[in-house]
Protein backbone atom coordinates (compact mmCIF):
# COMPACT_ATOMS: atom_id res chain seq x y z
CA UNK A 1 0.00 0.00 0.00
CA UNK A 2 1.10 3.46 -1.30
CA UNK A 3 0.23 6.87 -0.40
CA UNK A 4 -1.12 7.45 -4.10
CA UNK A 5 -3.30 3.60 -3.80
CA UNK A 6 -6.87 3.19 -3.38
CA UNK A 7 -6.27 1.45 -0.57
CA UNK A 8 -4.69 3.62 1.52
CA UNK A 9 -7.87 6.23 1.29
CA UNK A 10 -9.72 3.37 2.88
CA UNK A 11 -6.65 2.49 5.05
CA UNK A 12 -6.04 6.16 6.61
CA UNK A 13 -9.66 7.53 7.48
CA UNK A 14 -10.45 3.77 9.30
CA UNK A 15 -6.89 4.06 11.10
CA UNK A 16 -7.89 7.80 12.58
CA UNK A 17 -11.00 6.77 13.54
CA UNK A 18 -9.39 3.93 15.82
CA UNK A 19 -7.14 6.58 17.00
CA UNK A 20 -9.60 8.72 18.05
CA UNK A 21 -11.77 6.93 19.70
CA UNK A 22 -9.06 4.99 22.05
CA UNK A 23 -8.05 6.61 24.94
CA UNK A 24 -4.56 8.52 25.14
CA UNK A 25 -2.79 5.91 27.01
CA UNK A 26 -3.43 3.32 24.30
CA UNK A 27 -2.91 5.66 21.42
CA UNK A 28 0.59 3.92 20.75
CA UNK A 29 -1.28 0.71 20.29
CA UNK A 30 -3.32 1.60 17.46
CA UNK A 31 -0.46 3.65 15.74
CA UNK A 32 1.68 0.60 16.09
CA UNK A 33 -0.41 -1.98 15.26
CA UNK A 34 -1.71 0.19 12.13
CA UNK A 35 2.05 0.87 11.18
CA UNK A 36 2.76 -2.86 11.30
CA UNK A 37 -0.07 -3.84 9.68
CA UNK A 38 0.64 -1.30 6.69
CA UNK A 39 4.21 -2.49 6.16
CA UNK A 40 2.71 -6.15 5.93
CA UNK A 41 0.53 -4.88 3.04
CA UNK A 42 4.19 -5.46 1.03
CA UNK A 43 4.09 -9.15 1.78
CA UNK A 44 7.53 -9.28 2.41
CA UNK A 45 7.67 -11.20 6.02
CA UNK A 46 12.00 -10.35 5.73
CA UNK A 47 10.69 -6.72 5.96
CA UNK A 48 8.62 -7.04 9.09
CA UNK A 49 11.48 -9.57 10.69
CA UNK A 50 14.51 -6.87 9.76
CA UNK A 51 11.89 -4.26 12.07
CA UNK A 52 11.32 -6.49 14.36
CA UNK A 53 15.13 -7.34 14.61
CA UNK A 54 16.17 -3.62 14.72
CA UNK A 55 13.61 -2.20 17.18
CA UNK A 56 14.77 -5.15 19.57
CA UNK A 57 18.48 -4.32 18.96
CA UNK A 58 18.46 -0.50 19.12
CA UNK A 59 16.27 -0.82 22.88
CA UNK A 60 18.31 -3.34 24.06
CA UNK A 61 21.73 -1.66 23.33
CA UNK A 62 20.11 2.07 24.29
CA UNK A 63 19.19 1.17 27.63
CA UNK A 64 22.35 -1.30 28.21
CA UNK A 65 24.15 2.57 26.97
CA UNK A 66 22.65 4.15 29.88
CA UNK A 67 23.24 1.95 32.57
CA UNK A 68 27.22 1.79 32.02
CA UNK A 69 30.14 4.80 32.75
CA UNK A 70 33.05 2.66 31.70
CA UNK A 71 34.15 4.36 28.28
CA UNK A 72 35.30 1.09 26.38
CA UNK A 73 32.15 -1.12 27.51
CA UNK A 74 29.68 1.71 26.07
CA UNK A 75 31.97 2.29 23.15
CA UNK A 76 31.59 -1.96 22.67
CA UNK A 77 28.00 -1.44 22.72
CA UNK A 78 27.63 1.15 20.51
CA UNK A 79 29.76 -0.21 18.05
CA UNK A 80 27.62 -3.53 18.46
CA UNK A 81 24.66 -1.80 17.61
CA UNK A 82 25.83 0.17 15.14
CA UNK A 83 27.35 -3.11 12.78
CA UNK A 84 24.07 -5.78 14.04
CA UNK A 85 22.14 -3.10 12.47
CA UNK A 86 23.99 -2.18 9.21
CA UNK A 87 24.49 -6.21 9.11
CA UNK A 88 20.35 -6.56 8.79
CA UNK A 89 20.46 -3.56 6.06
CA UNK A 90 22.92 -5.34 4.24
CA UNK A 91 21.61 -8.40 3.99
CA UNK A 92 17.95 -7.01 3.10
CA UNK A 93 19.49 -4.53 0.52
CA UNK A 94 22.59 -6.24 -1.36
CA UNK A 95 22.33 -10.22 -0.65
CA UNK A 96 19.33 -10.24 -3.38
CA UNK A 97 21.27 -8.35 -5.79
CA UNK A 98 24.66 -10.61 -5.09
CA UNK A 99 22.93 -13.96 -4.86
CA UNK A 100 20.26 -12.57 -8.41
CA UNK A 101 22.57 -12.01 -11.37
CA UNK A 102 19.63 -10.40 -12.72
CA UNK A 103 18.01 -7.51 -10.91
CA UNK A 104 15.09 -7.95 -8.90
CA UNK A 105 11.63 -6.61 -11.00
CA UNK A 106 9.91 -5.93 -8.08
CA UNK A 107 11.14 -1.82 -6.30
CA UNK A 108 10.03 -3.25 -2.87
CA UNK A 109 12.72 -5.45 -2.06
CA UNK A 110 14.07 -3.65 0.77
CA UNK A 111 11.39 -0.24 0.68
CA UNK A 112 11.90 1.58 4.15
CA UNK A 113 14.76 -0.83 5.61
CA UNK A 114 17.33 1.87 5.22
CA UNK A 115 14.90 4.51 6.82
CA UNK A 116 14.40 3.14 10.08
CA UNK A 117 18.38 1.49 10.65
CA UNK A 118 19.56 4.59 9.85
CA UNK A 119 16.94 6.40 12.45
CA UNK A 120 18.33 3.49 14.92
CA UNK A 121 21.92 4.22 14.40
CA UNK A 122 21.62 8.19 15.06
CA UNK A 123 19.49 7.18 18.10
CA UNK A 124 22.35 4.44 19.60
CA UNK A 125 25.24 7.34 18.16
CA UNK A 126 22.77 10.00 20.79
CA UNK A 127 22.79 8.13 23.89
CA UNK A 128 26.60 7.56 23.22
CA UNK A 129 27.01 11.12 22.89
CA UNK A 130 24.67 12.18 25.52
CA UNK A 131 22.66 14.35 23.75
CA UNK A 132 19.57 11.87 24.06
CA UNK A 133 17.91 9.88 26.90
CA UNK A 134 17.08 6.17 26.31
CA UNK A 135 13.80 5.24 26.07
CA UNK A 136 12.64 2.86 28.49
CA UNK A 137 9.16 2.19 26.71
CA UNK A 138 9.87 -0.63 23.95
CA UNK A 139 6.35 0.06 22.33
CA UNK A 140 7.03 4.13 22.22
CA UNK A 141 10.84 2.72 20.85
CA UNK A 142 9.24 0.77 18.18
CA UNK A 143 6.93 3.20 17.47
CA UNK A 144 9.48 5.60 16.99
CA UNK A 145 11.36 2.98 14.23
CA UNK A 146 8.19 2.25 12.75
CA UNK A 147 5.45 5.52 12.84
CA UNK A 148 3.84 4.21 9.70
CA UNK A 149 4.25 7.85 7.85
CA UNK A 150 7.71 8.05 7.56
CA UNK A 151 8.05 4.17 7.47
CA UNK A 152 9.09 3.75 3.63
CA UNK A 153 11.03 6.67 2.57
CA UNK A 154 11.40 9.35 5.62
CA UNK A 155 11.69 11.90 6.64
CA UNK A 156 14.47 10.07 8.96
CA UNK A 157 13.39 11.56 12.24
CA UNK A 158 15.81 11.64 15.53
CA UNK A 159 14.67 10.61 18.75
CA UNK A 160 14.83 14.23 20.40
CA UNK A 161 12.45 15.29 17.54
CA UNK A 162 10.33 12.69 17.14
CA UNK A 163 9.57 10.44 20.75
CA UNK A 164 8.47 13.15 23.36
CA UNK A 165 5.45 14.07 20.17
CA UNK A 166 4.59 10.08 20.26
CA UNK A 167 4.18 10.90 23.84
CA UNK A 168 1.93 13.63 24.18
CA UNK A 169 -2.18 13.58 24.37
CA UNK A 170 -3.88 14.10 21.95
CA UNK A 171 -6.43 16.53 20.74
CA UNK A 172 -8.87 17.11 18.07
CA UNK A 173 -7.47 20.62 16.06
CA UNK A 174 -9.66 21.70 13.39
CA UNK A 175 -6.67 24.03 12.18
CA UNK A 176 -4.29 20.93 11.67
CA UNK A 177 -6.60 18.34 10.34
CA UNK A 178 -7.06 20.74 6.87
CA UNK A 179 -3.78 21.45 7.44
CA UNK A 180 -2.71 17.99 7.01
CA UNK A 181 -5.16 16.88 4.71
CA UNK A 182 -4.58 20.20 2.21
CA UNK A 183 -0.45 19.16 2.92
CA UNK A 184 -1.68 15.88 1.85
CA UNK A 185 -2.94 16.79 -1.39
CA UNK A 186 -0.62 19.06 -2.55
CA UNK A 187 1.83 16.62 -2.03
CA UNK A 188 -0.91 14.23 -4.39
CA UNK A 189 -0.11 16.83 -6.78
CA UNK A 190 2.84 16.98 -7.23
CA UNK A 191 3.41 13.81 -7.40
CA UNK A 192 0.37 12.27 -9.96
CA UNK A 193 -0.07 15.78 -11.88
CA UNK A 194 3.84 17.19 -11.83
CA UNK A 195 6.12 14.19 -11.52
CA UNK A 196 4.26 11.54 -13.36
CA UNK A 197 3.61 13.71 -16.31
CA UNK A 198 7.07 14.53 -15.83
CA UNK A 199 8.27 11.07 -16.22
CA UNK A 200 6.69 11.08 -19.42
CA UNK A 201 9.78 12.93 -20.89
CA UNK A 202 12.27 11.05 -18.86
CA UNK A 203 11.32 7.77 -19.19
CA UNK A 204 11.30 8.83 -23.36
CA UNK A 205 15.19 10.00 -23.39
CA UNK A 206 16.54 7.04 -20.87
CA UNK A 207 14.58 4.30 -22.04
CA UNK A 208 16.05 4.74 -25.87
CA UNK A 209 19.81 6.69 -25.25
CA UNK A 210 20.75 6.42 -28.55
CA UNK A 211 17.65 7.96 -30.38
CA UNK A 212 17.64 11.40 -28.53
CA UNK A 213 20.75 13.86 -28.98
CA UNK A 214 21.19 17.57 -28.18
CA UNK A 215 17.84 19.75 -26.74
CA UNK A 216 16.23 16.47 -26.22
CA UNK A 217 18.74 14.98 -23.87
CA UNK A 218 19.20 18.39 -22.37
CA UNK A 219 15.14 18.53 -21.66
CA UNK A 220 14.82 14.67 -20.52
CA UNK A 221 17.83 15.42 -18.50
CA UNK A 222 16.35 18.44 -16.93
CA UNK A 223 12.87 16.86 -16.47
CA UNK A 224 14.17 13.96 -14.72
CA UNK A 225 15.79 16.75 -11.91
CA UNK A 226 12.57 18.15 -11.63
CA UNK A 227 10.83 15.05 -11.84
CA UNK A 228 12.75 13.32 -8.66
CA UNK A 229 12.27 16.67 -6.61
CA UNK A 230 8.35 16.69 -7.26
CA UNK A 231 8.42 12.92 -6.95
CA UNK A 232 9.93 12.73 -3.39
CA UNK A 233 8.92 16.44 -1.98
CA UNK A 234 5.33 15.04 -3.03
CA UNK A 235 5.86 12.06 -0.78
CA UNK A 236 7.12 14.41 2.03
CA UNK A 237 3.94 16.19 1.54
CA UNK A 238 2.05 13.32 2.26
CA UNK A 239 3.74 12.01 4.95
CA UNK A 240 4.01 15.21 7.02
CA UNK A 241 0.47 15.60 5.98
CA UNK A 242 -0.52 12.23 6.92
CA UNK A 243 1.51 12.62 10.53
CA UNK A 244 -0.06 16.06 10.99
CA UNK A 245 -3.71 14.51 11.10
CA UNK A 246 -2.37 12.60 14.42
CA UNK A 247 -1.07 15.82 15.73
CA UNK A 248 2.67 15.03 14.60
CA UNK A 249 4.93 17.29 13.00
CA UNK A 250 7.54 15.43 11.08
CA UNK A 251 10.78 17.22 9.46
CA UNK A 252 10.63 19.37 6.47
CA UNK A 253 13.23 17.43 3.49
CA UNK A 254 13.26 20.33 0.63
CA UNK A 255 14.00 23.79 1.19
CA UNK A 256 14.24 25.41 -2.52
CA UNK A 257 17.19 23.09 -3.83
CA UNK A 258 17.25 24.30 -6.96
CA UNK A 259 17.84 27.70 -5.69
CA UNK A 260 21.13 26.53 -4.67
CA UNK A 261 23.72 28.83 -5.16
CA UNK A 262 26.13 26.33 -4.37
CA UNK A 263 26.85 21.97 -4.14
CA UNK A 264 27.27 22.79 -0.56
CA UNK A 265 23.64 24.81 -0.63
CA UNK A 266 22.13 22.50 -2.55
CA UNK A 267 23.23 19.91 0.38
CA UNK A 268 21.56 21.90 2.75
CA UNK A 269 18.03 22.05 1.10
CA UNK A 270 18.13 18.48 -0.53
CA UNK A 271 16.48 15.74 1.49
CA UNK A 272 17.32 17.46 4.46
CA UNK A 273 16.73 14.54 6.83
CA UNK A 274 19.13 12.22 5.12
CA UNK A 275 22.04 14.97 4.24
CA UNK A 276 22.47 16.07 7.93
CA UNK A 277 22.21 12.37 9.27
CA UNK A 278 25.56 11.60 6.82
CA UNK A 279 26.57 14.80 7.76
CA UNK A 280 26.24 14.21 11.52
CA UNK A 281 27.22 10.69 11.67
CA UNK A 282 29.32 10.34 8.52
CA UNK A 283 31.32 12.99 7.55
CA UNK A 284 31.56 14.97 10.71
CA UNK A 285 33.34 12.27 12.36
CA UNK A 286 36.12 11.58 9.71
CA UNK A 287 36.58 15.24 9.33
CA UNK A 288 37.40 15.43 12.64
CA UNK A 289 39.45 12.58 12.90
CA UNK A 290 41.45 13.74 9.94
CA UNK A 291 41.34 17.31 10.73
CA UNK A 292 45.55 17.57 11.10
CA UNK A 293 45.63 16.98 7.72
CA UNK A 294 43.79 20.35 6.51
CA UNK A 295 42.24 20.45 2.96
CA UNK A 296 42.92 17.09 2.24
CA UNK A 297 41.47 15.40 5.26
CA UNK A 298 37.54 17.58 4.53
CA UNK A 299 38.28 16.77 0.90
CA UNK A 300 39.05 13.14 1.62
CA UNK A 301 36.06 12.59 4.59
CA UNK A 302 33.63 14.09 1.54
CA UNK A 303 34.50 11.87 -1.03
CA UNK A 304 34.17 9.10 1.15
CA UNK A 305 30.58 10.66 2.74
CA UNK A 306 29.13 10.83 -0.54
CA UNK A 307 30.51 7.43 -1.63
CA UNK A 308 28.95 5.92 1.58
CA UNK A 309 25.60 7.90 0.05
CA UNK A 310 25.73 6.70 -3.85
CA UNK A 311 26.31 2.82 -2.61
CA UNK A 312 23.74 2.95 0.05
CA UNK A 313 21.09 4.53 -2.86
CA UNK A 314 22.27 0.50 -4.44
CA UNK A 315 24.99 -1.22 -5.30
CA UNK A 316 25.77 0.01 -9.15
CA UNK A 317 28.50 1.54 -10.25
CA UNK A 318 26.14 4.37 -11.58
CA UNK A 319 24.93 5.83 -8.23
CA UNK A 320 28.36 5.27 -6.77
CA UNK A 321 29.34 8.00 -9.43
CA UNK A 322 26.75 9.82 -8.59
CA UNK A 323 28.05 10.14 -4.92
CA UNK A 324 31.32 10.78 -6.67
CA UNK A 325 30.74 13.26 -8.42
CA UNK A 326 28.88 15.23 -5.49
CA UNK A 327 32.00 14.04 -3.56
CA UNK A 328 34.24 15.88 -6.20
CA UNK A 329 32.61 19.02 -6.30
CA UNK A 330 32.35 19.25 -2.33
CA UNK A 331 36.05 18.55 -2.41
CA UNK A 332 37.24 20.93 -4.64
CA UNK A 333 35.07 23.75 -3.18
CA UNK A 334 36.90 23.18 -0.18
CA UNK A 335 39.93 24.61 -1.91
CA UNK A 336 39.06 27.36 -4.50
CA UNK A 337 36.32 28.58 -2.30
CA UNK A 338 37.83 31.13 -0.38
CA UNK A 339 39.28 32.50 -3.20
CA UNK A 340 36.60 32.87 -4.73
CA UNK A 341 34.75 34.43 -2.02
CA UNK A 342 37.55 37.19 -1.88
CA UNK A 343 37.15 37.26 -5.82
CA UNK A 344 33.66 38.50 -5.44
CA UNK A 345 34.60 40.65 -2.54
CA UNK A 346 37.22 42.38 -4.37
CA UNK A 347 35.44 42.87 -7.63
CA UNK A 348 32.40 44.55 -5.42
CA UNK A 349 29.72 41.71 -6.96
CA UNK A 350 29.53 39.20 -3.37
CA UNK A 351 25.83 41.07 -3.53
CA UNK A 352 25.08 40.97 -6.63
CA UNK A 353 21.70 39.54 -8.14
CA UNK A 354 23.31 38.63 -11.64
CA UNK A 355 25.86 36.77 -9.84
CA UNK A 356 23.50 34.96 -7.42
CA UNK A 357 21.34 34.04 -10.79
CA UNK A 358 24.58 32.31 -12.13
CA UNK A 359 25.50 30.80 -9.05
CA UNK A 360 22.00 29.02 -9.14
CA UNK A 361 22.66 28.03 -12.93
CA UNK A 362 25.45 26.62 -12.62
CA UNK A 363 24.45 24.44 -9.27
CA UNK A 364 21.39 23.42 -11.26
CA UNK A 365 23.44 21.89 -14.08
CA UNK A 366 26.14 19.99 -11.79
CA UNK A 367 23.49 18.58 -10.09
CA UNK A 368 22.00 17.54 -13.29
CA UNK A 369 24.54 16.15 -14.40
CA UNK A 370 25.08 13.85 -12.03
CA UNK A 371 21.85 12.98 -12.32
CA UNK A 372 22.50 11.49 -15.41
CA UNK A 373 24.21 8.33 -14.12
CA UNK A 374 21.72 8.16 -10.68
CA UNK A 375 18.70 7.77 -13.77
CA UNK A 376 20.34 5.83 -16.41
CA UNK A 377 20.18 2.38 -16.68
CA UNK A 378 23.87 1.91 -17.08
CA UNK A 379 27.36 3.97 -16.96
CA UNK A 380 27.55 3.43 -20.47
CA UNK A 381 23.97 4.68 -21.04
CA UNK A 382 25.21 7.47 -19.30
CA UNK A 383 28.13 8.20 -21.21
CA UNK A 384 26.49 8.20 -24.42
CA UNK A 385 24.02 10.49 -23.18
CA UNK A 386 26.62 12.68 -22.36
CA UNK A 387 28.14 12.38 -25.70
CA UNK A 388 24.87 13.23 -27.38
CA UNK A 389 24.18 16.10 -25.39
CA UNK A 390 26.70 17.96 -27.89
CA UNK A 391 25.61 16.42 -31.10
CA UNK A 392 22.50 18.98 -32.06
CA UNK A 393 23.20 18.09 -35.42
CA UNK A 394 21.87 14.63 -34.98
CA UNK A 395 20.09 14.59 -38.42
CA UNK A 396 22.50 14.23 -40.10
CA UNK A 397 20.48 16.02 -42.99
CA UNK A 398 19.10 18.86 -40.67
CA UNK A 399 18.41 21.06 -43.93
CA UNK A 400 15.80 18.51 -44.75
CA UNK A 401 14.03 19.18 -41.21
CA UNK A 402 11.20 20.87 -40.65
CA UNK A 403 10.68 23.45 -37.59
CA UNK A 404 7.41 21.73 -36.99
CA UNK A 405 9.32 18.08 -37.07
CA UNK A 406 12.11 19.61 -35.00
CA UNK A 407 9.83 20.56 -32.53
CA UNK A 408 7.84 17.02 -32.16
CA UNK A 409 11.48 15.14 -31.71
CA UNK A 410 13.28 17.38 -29.77
CA UNK A 411 10.58 19.28 -27.39
CA UNK A 412 8.06 17.71 -27.04
CA UNK A 413 9.56 13.90 -27.35
CA UNK A 414 6.42 12.46 -29.11
CA UNK A 415 3.95 13.23 -26.67
CA UNK A 416 2.33 15.82 -28.40
CA UNK A 417 1.96 19.61 -28.25
CA UNK A 418 -1.55 19.32 -25.55
CA UNK A 419 0.98 17.45 -23.30
CA UNK A 420 4.00 19.75 -23.33
CA UNK A 421 1.68 23.03 -23.19
CA UNK A 422 -0.45 21.24 -19.86
CA UNK A 423 3.50 20.18 -18.78
CA UNK A 424 5.07 23.71 -18.79
CA UNK A 425 1.61 25.30 -17.34
CA UNK A 426 1.48 22.63 -14.50
CA UNK A 427 5.15 23.30 -13.74
CA UNK A 428 4.93 27.14 -14.10
CA UNK A 429 1.95 27.32 -11.61
CA UNK A 430 3.36 24.86 -8.98
CA UNK A 431 7.14 26.84 -9.62
CA UNK A 432 5.11 30.17 -9.26
CA UNK A 433 3.22 28.83 -6.12
CA UNK A 434 6.42 27.28 -4.37
CA UNK A 435 7.93 30.53 -4.66
CA UNK A 436 4.73 32.41 -3.34
CA UNK A 437 4.54 29.97 -0.45
CA UNK A 438 6.09 31.54 2.22
CA UNK A 439 4.79 35.31 1.47
CA UNK A 440 1.18 34.52 1.65
CA UNK A 441 -0.90 32.23 3.54
CA UNK A 442 -4.11 30.37 1.81
CA UNK A 443 -5.84 30.52 5.40
CA UNK A 444 -6.27 34.16 5.17
CA UNK A 445 -8.29 34.25 2.20
CA UNK A 446 -11.90 34.18 2.82
CA UNK A 447 -14.09 31.12 2.80
CA UNK A 448 -15.17 31.13 -0.90
CA UNK A 449 -11.12 31.60 -2.53
CA UNK A 450 -9.70 29.11 0.00
CA UNK A 451 -12.50 26.70 -1.14
CA UNK A 452 -12.04 27.72 -4.85
CA UNK A 453 -8.25 26.73 -3.99
CA UNK A 454 -9.20 23.56 -2.71
CA UNK A 455 -11.93 22.91 -5.76
CA UNK A 456 -9.28 23.92 -8.24
CA UNK A 457 -6.44 21.33 -6.57
CA UNK A 458 -8.67 18.46 -6.73
CA UNK A 459 -10.40 18.80 -9.89
CA UNK A 460 -6.60 19.63 -10.97
CA UNK A 461 -5.26 16.20 -9.76
CA UNK A 462 -8.55 14.29 -11.58
CA UNK A 463 -7.88 16.10 -14.89
CA UNK A 464 -4.09 16.05 -15.42
CA UNK A 465 -2.89 13.60 -13.29
CA UNK A 466 -0.98 10.49 -14.80
CA UNK A 467 -2.56 7.42 -13.00
CA UNK A 468 -0.06 4.75 -14.45
CA UNK A 469 0.20 3.15 -10.81
CA UNK A 470 3.93 4.57 -10.69
CA UNK A 471 5.49 4.64 -7.14
CA UNK A 472 7.76 6.97 -5.84
CA UNK A 473 11.17 7.15 -7.16
CA UNK A 474 12.49 6.87 -3.63
CA UNK A 475 11.13 3.63 -2.69
CA UNK A 476 13.98 1.39 -3.87
CA UNK A 477 16.01 3.21 -1.49
CA UNK B 1 36.41 37.58 29.23
CA UNK B 2 39.77 37.47 28.06
CA UNK B 3 39.55 33.65 26.74
CA UNK B 4 36.15 35.60 24.84
CA UNK B 5 38.12 38.17 23.71
CA UNK B 6 40.86 36.13 22.66
CA UNK B 7 38.07 33.26 20.93
CA UNK B 8 36.64 36.83 18.96
CA UNK B 9 40.34 36.99 17.31
CA UNK B 10 40.25 33.64 15.99
CA UNK B 11 36.69 33.71 14.65
CA UNK B 12 37.54 37.51 13.22
CA UNK B 13 40.68 35.39 11.48
CA UNK B 14 39.27 32.30 10.37
CA UNK B 15 36.02 33.64 8.61
CA UNK B 16 37.68 36.84 7.45
CA UNK B 17 35.51 39.26 8.98
CA UNK B 18 36.65 42.20 11.75
CA UNK B 19 33.23 43.01 12.80
CA UNK B 20 32.71 39.84 14.07
CA UNK B 21 31.21 39.67 17.89
CA UNK B 22 30.70 36.97 18.91
CA UNK B 23 28.04 36.12 21.58
CA UNK B 24 27.95 32.52 23.79
CA UNK B 25 24.52 31.75 22.43
CA UNK B 26 25.84 31.99 18.68
CA UNK B 27 25.24 28.96 16.14
CA UNK B 28 26.90 28.67 12.98
CA UNK B 29 23.53 30.45 11.31
CA UNK B 30 25.18 33.74 12.80
CA UNK B 31 28.14 33.85 10.91
CA UNK B 32 28.33 34.21 7.65
CA UNK B 33 31.05 31.48 6.20
CA UNK B 34 30.50 29.72 9.05
CA UNK B 35 29.57 25.65 7.93
CA UNK B 36 30.25 22.18 8.36
CA UNK B 37 33.25 23.01 5.64
CA UNK B 38 34.75 25.53 7.79
CA UNK B 39 33.82 24.38 10.84
CA UNK B 40 37.15 22.24 10.79
CA UNK B 41 39.20 25.50 10.36
CA UNK B 42 38.15 26.95 13.80
CA UNK B 43 38.42 23.78 15.61
CA UNK B 44 42.30 23.43 14.79
CA UNK B 45 42.77 27.46 14.98
CA UNK B 46 41.37 27.19 18.32
CA UNK B 47 43.50 23.96 18.78
CA UNK B 48 46.41 25.60 17.84
CA UNK B 49 46.08 28.82 19.43
CA UNK B 50 45.43 27.29 23.03
CA UNK B 51 47.60 24.30 22.79
CA UNK B 52 45.12 22.08 23.62
CA UNK B 53 43.20 18.59 21.94
CA UNK B 54 39.42 18.55 21.36
CA UNK B 55 38.35 14.37 22.33
CA UNK B 56 36.32 13.37 18.86
CA UNK B 57 33.16 13.39 21.69
CA UNK B 58 33.45 16.95 22.42
CA UNK B 59 33.86 18.38 19.34
CA UNK B 60 30.43 16.40 18.31
CA UNK B 61 28.09 17.30 21.40
CA UNK B 62 29.06 21.42 19.98
CA UNK B 63 25.92 23.18 19.48
CA UNK B 64 26.76 26.69 19.98
CA UNK B 65 29.58 29.33 20.64
CA UNK B 66 28.97 28.89 24.55
CA UNK B 67 29.84 24.91 24.66
CA UNK B 68 32.73 26.06 22.61
CA UNK B 69 33.93 28.42 25.20
CA UNK B 70 33.20 25.68 28.06
CA UNK B 71 35.03 23.26 26.56
CA UNK B 72 38.27 25.14 26.01
CA UNK B 73 37.78 26.95 29.35
CA UNK B 74 38.12 23.05 31.11
CA UNK B 75 40.91 22.13 28.87
CA UNK B 76 42.80 24.94 29.98
CA UNK B 77 42.38 24.59 33.39
CA UNK B 78 42.87 20.92 33.45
Amino acid sequence: MTFNSLSYFIFLPLVFLVFYVTKDRSRWVVLLAASYGFYATFKAPELLLALVLVTVISFTCGTQLSRTTNESRRKLILWMGITLCILILAVIKYLPLLVNTQPSTSIFVSIGVSYFTFQAISYLADIFLEIQDPEHHLGYHALYLAFFPKLLQGPIERAHALLPQLKQPYRFDYDSMRYGILLFTWGLFKKVVVADRLALYTNTVYSDVHSYHGLAVIIGTYAYALQIYFDFAGYTDMARGTAKMFGINLSENFNKPYLSTSVADFWRRWHISFSSWILDYIFKPLQMAWRDRGHFGTSLALIVTFLVSGIWHGASLGFIIWGGLHGAYLASSTYYRPYQRRLHKWLKIDKSGLLRAWQVFVTFNLVSFAWIFFRAKSVSDACDLIRNIMDFDNSHNIQQITFGKYLKDNIFLGHGDHNFIVTVSVLTIILTVNLLKSRCNIYKYNLAVRWSIYYILVISIVLFGVFKGDSFVYFKF
Amino acid sequence: MELLDSLNNIFCKVFDDDTIKITLEMTANDIDGWDSLSHVNLITAVESHFKIRFTQKELLTLRNVGDLFKTIKCKIEE
